[in-house]
């Protein structure tokens, strides 16, 4: 055995349990696969293990040794490496450049030896099996290569055990192909690997064994092949994937219609292809696909932050939104929690009163005659944030200073509280506890309940399932297929996700 | 929230604001010594000196006052635009146009002096305003960084205003002095004092400081330019058009620069004087107090008053002691730096960091 973890336990300064007793062991050669929804605790294990976090309890042991990691240099010098979801590249620096840095080769000490880093890549390319050109700058690289790039690193800096987090993504299906069979090369060339992720065809696929994590606790190590994915999904959610407690209600009129729309993207690829979408009054409407499939280039094309739309058209309540300012379609009636809170949702030092009042600073509740009344706006915003149930000690506070979760809930109080007639939520749970989770689904169905219009754009399959009373599936900027919430299934959208299609129309 | 309560929390958030910028005076002043020991002379000698013929001599701090008046004005400026997220380095060039345009209009209009005091104010303010657009107008076609054109076309304001006043507005009288003409005794500012330079200016100044903080403490337009400032995605993402704030910000600032100008001139030195707000630096002054105070007006009017006692002051020390003026500059510098630096709360921040990042790993 090579790696043991044994009841390892992590307690955050906030009382969050993010781990409670985990233990499960690694043979060396061996793909072990951790699987669990968002705030599972599967992170939160493996930054434990790679001295990212330290664990309040339990032990860690390497080939019998106990171990205590102070930080990722101190697990990386036994052996453990990390892929990162978020590559820490430098974009600016070649693909040698990136997998030696930090450990240089040199000559006399004193200089860089870019020749004989070159050359280790090369060589280590060619062991590996894992091909890329030294000389290629990271900017100039598709996002596949510089995983693989992440991967040469780890590899340069010997490691045995590699972490690989949420590898697939950022992939393309082709690219997902490519890299499990990295994967599994790599197992038999004696690296041990451990998987996470929360996708379980990839898991069947590569897998020897599986770790299934559920709120902080491991529910169970099995064999993959003594498993089949309907099991391990119920496993993992604890529940049947379509919770019927969402309660039924009659869908009203079309408000949002999105016809035939294209747009071209950053490289002069189609971001968009002949796009037609609509969302009624009452109804919660999914997206789903991997992400970088032009979700976030449709809701930039709706909301009116990107201008360059080829062709089609965008109608809220009939009225045409293609042309229209960013505030303009806000005041026809359309509200939007963006995907990323940090960059797009918050600017993190302005106060929690500014960043609440983001959209509002020209509505005559909140200004007259170009001054604006903080007073009034802090009274109200107090009440607001008080009911989304935000913690937070004063409206003075900077918004970088809330927690993930409580940032996320002012961003959905924000945007709920306008009570549009169109709401978009894009990835409204990533990167939150269970709890907020599972307030913000409920506030979203409160919304439909209450006459929105709801677009869901998520790369959390589980979620749209949970909340969608239909779902498109985009690929490659096209709709690719169309299901009702009776319908739908994660197999038959996995399918459509990578560019299938299924035998039996759905829709 | 009761009284006592208020006040406690005031003092102790003065207390967090006052604290970086107090050590880098201390700081400022300790590597001062160095120098003044270095020369031969007693730090302390000199220090008593500096700060008498600055703030504890009435003379002498009618004297600070007087100079603070373009570098306040100057610092509005900067800090306007600066919130934005635009380095308005052109403030000098703003300030000379401005100053130029409305000595010009005093010159040559006859009106009554009250009408033409009002023309020369709006037209020296339209001029600034004007030219600082033009850097932000070839921002937008041409993508030229805000910083430098801003900053190149201090050059060209100031040749431009030495031609003018070398040959069509040189007052013949002046001989080798390259100035224009004095403006008529009736649209200058008065004095307070009989015989001495501070003038009316300085309350003016007041007014100006408090229009700026209401304008970026309580208005739409202060609050979409620091947001843009701030995180110039999001304000796009809550309908702010940056265009918009990028001109506004740009031509207030302009239009700023252009008042320190004026009242330098219709003021103390009743005419325009070849590269007299070169020679001062009080557009760079003005950008030091802003730095020190964190871009916040009232704290910068502060900082203006306190940076202009020890020019005066430096002024002061290199007549009677063998200490160059350089000194007070050398002081100066080293305050700015040591609060640009940003050490101590980077520092700080780098820690609460390391234990919030626990609270977003917590959900996945």
């Amino acid at each position: 055995m090579l790696l043991q973890m044994k009841n390892i336990s992590k307690l955050y300064k906030n009382g969050v349990l993010a781990n409670d007793s985990v233990s499960f062991d690694l043979n060396e050669g061996e793909i072990l696969a951790i699987v669990g929804e968002n705030g599972a605790g599967k992170t939160t294990i493996m930054k434990i293990l790679y001295g990212l976090e330290h664990p309040t309890g339990g032990e860690i042991f390497i080939n019998g040794k106990t171990c205590a990691f102070k930080n990722p240099q101190d697990a990386m010098a036994h052996g453990i490496g990390m892929v990162q979801q978020n590559f820490m590249l430098l974009p600016t620096f070649s693909i040698a450049e990136n997998v030696v840095f930090g450990s240089e080769p040199r000559c006399f000490r004193l200089f860089f030896d870019r020749k004989k880093a070159v050359k280790e890549v090369i060589e280590l390319g060619e062991r590996y099996g894992l091909k890329a050109d030294p000389n290629l700058l990271i900017k100039n690289c598709a996002v596949g290569l510089q995983q693989r790039c992440e991967i040469l690193k780890v590899l340069y800096q010997n490691a045995n055990i590699i972490i690989f987090d949420e590898p697939s993504a950022v992939l393309t299906p082709q690219e997902v192909d490519g890299l499990l069979n990295t994967i599994r090369s790599l197992a038999k060339m004696g690296k041990s690997i451990i998987l996470i992720t929360h996708k379980l065809n990839e898991v069947m696929a590569v897998a020897d064994r599986c770790v299934v994590m559920r709120g902080g606790r491991l529910i169970d190590t099995v064999k993959t092949s003594d498993t089949y994915i309907q099991e391990l999904s119920a496993k993992m959610v604890g529940r049947k994937l379509i919770d019927k407690s969402i309660p039924e209600v009659e869908k009203g009129a079309v408000v949002l219609s999105v016809e035939h729309l294209s747009q071209k993207g950053k490289d002069g690829i189609q971001a968009l292809r002949d796009c037609s979408i609509n969302v009624h009054a009452r109804e919660i409407v999914g997206i789903a696909g991997v992400s970088g499939n032009g979700q976030t280039e449709l809701l930039h094309a709706i909301t009116g932050l990107s201008k360059d739309i080829s062709g089609g058209k965008i109608t809220l309540d009939g009225q045409n939104l293609i042309g229209l300012t960013v505030r303009q379609i806000r005041e026809a009636g359309c509200a939007y929690v963006p995907e990323d809170r940090n960059t797009m949702g918050a600017a993190l030092q302005s106060n929690l009163t500014e960043t609440t009042l983001m959209a509002r600073q020209y509505e005559t509740e909140y200004s007259k005659n170009g001054v604006i009344n903080y007073m009034k706006a802090n009274q109200q915003f107090d009440a607001l944030l008080n009911r989304y149930d935000v913690k937070y000690s004063s409206l003075n506070q900077r918004a970088g200073e809330l927690s993930g979760g409580n940032l996320q809930k002012l961003i959905v109080a924000r945007e709920i509280s306008r009570n549009a007639k169109l709401l978009i939520v894009a990835e409204p749970t990533r990167g939150v506890d269970i709890g907020a989770m599972e307030f913000i689904h409920n506030q979203i169905i409160e919304q439909r309940s209450a006459g929105a219009a709801i677009l869901l754009i998520s790369s959390d399959l589980n979620e749209i399932l949970k909340l969608s009373d239909r779902i498109y599936v985009m690929y490659e900027g096209v709709i690719n297929g169309e299901l009702l919430r009776a319908k739908a299934n994660s197999e038959d959208i996995g399918i459509l996700m990578t560019g299938g299609e299924l035998r039996d129309n759905a829709s | 929230m009761t009284m006592r309560h208020k006040i406690s929390s005031l003092l102790k958030r003065l207390c967090q604001i006052l604290w970086q910028p107090l050590i880098a005076v201390i700081l400022g002043f300790l590597l001062g010594s160095v120098v003044i020991m270095i020369s031969g002379e007693s730090p302390s000698h000199v220090y008593t000196q500096m700060f008498q013929k600055s703030f504890f001599s009435f003379y002498y701090l009618l004297q600070t006052l007087t100079r603070a008046v373009p570098i306040t004005i100057c610092s509005m400026g900067i800090i306007v635009a600066w919130r934005a997220g635009y380095i308005n380095l052109g403030v000098e060039g703003q300030m000379i146009v401005g100053g130029l345009v409305s000595t010009v209009i005093a010159i040559h209009t006859s009106a009554p002096a009250f009408l033409v005091l009002i023309l020369a104010i709006a037209g020296g303010m339209a001029a600034g305003a004007l030219y600082a657009l033009f850097a932000a107008f070839i921002y937008q076609k041409c993508n030229v960084s805000i910083v430098i054109s801003t900053l190149m076309m201090n050059y060209i304001a100031n040749y431009i205003a030495s031609y003018f006043v070398t040959f069509p507005l040189k007052d013949p009288k002046s001989g080798i002095a390259v100035q224009s003409v004095e403006i008529p005794v009736d649209v200058r500012i008065p004095r307070v004092f009989e015989g001495h330079t501070f003038n009316w200016g300085f309350f003016i100044t007041i007014l100006i400081v408090a229009a700026v903080y209401f304008v970026i403490g309580k208005t739409i337009f202060g609050y979409e330019s620091k947001m843009t400032g701030l995180n110039p995605v999001f304000a796009n993402y809550g309908g702010v058009k940056k265009n918009n704030v990028m001109m506004s910000a740009m031509a207030f600032s302009g239009a700023l620069a252009a008042c320190a100008g004026m009242l330098e001139i219709f003021g103390v030195k009743y005419r325009y004087i070849d590269a007299m707000f070169i020679s001062t630096s009080y557009a760079w002054t003005g950008l030091m107090s802003g730095l020190i105070s964190s871009l916040h007006p009232v704290g910068a009017f502060a900082a203006s008053i306190f940076l202009s006692g020890l020019q005066v002051g430096g002024q002061a020390i290199q007549r009677t002691t063998n200490i160059p003026l350089q000194v007070s500059t050398l002081i100066q510098s080293t305050i700015t730096l040591f609060v640009s630096v940003k050490l101590f709360t980077d520092f700080k921040h780098r820690k609460k960091q390391k234990v919030e990042a626990g609270d977003i790993i917590n959900g996945n």
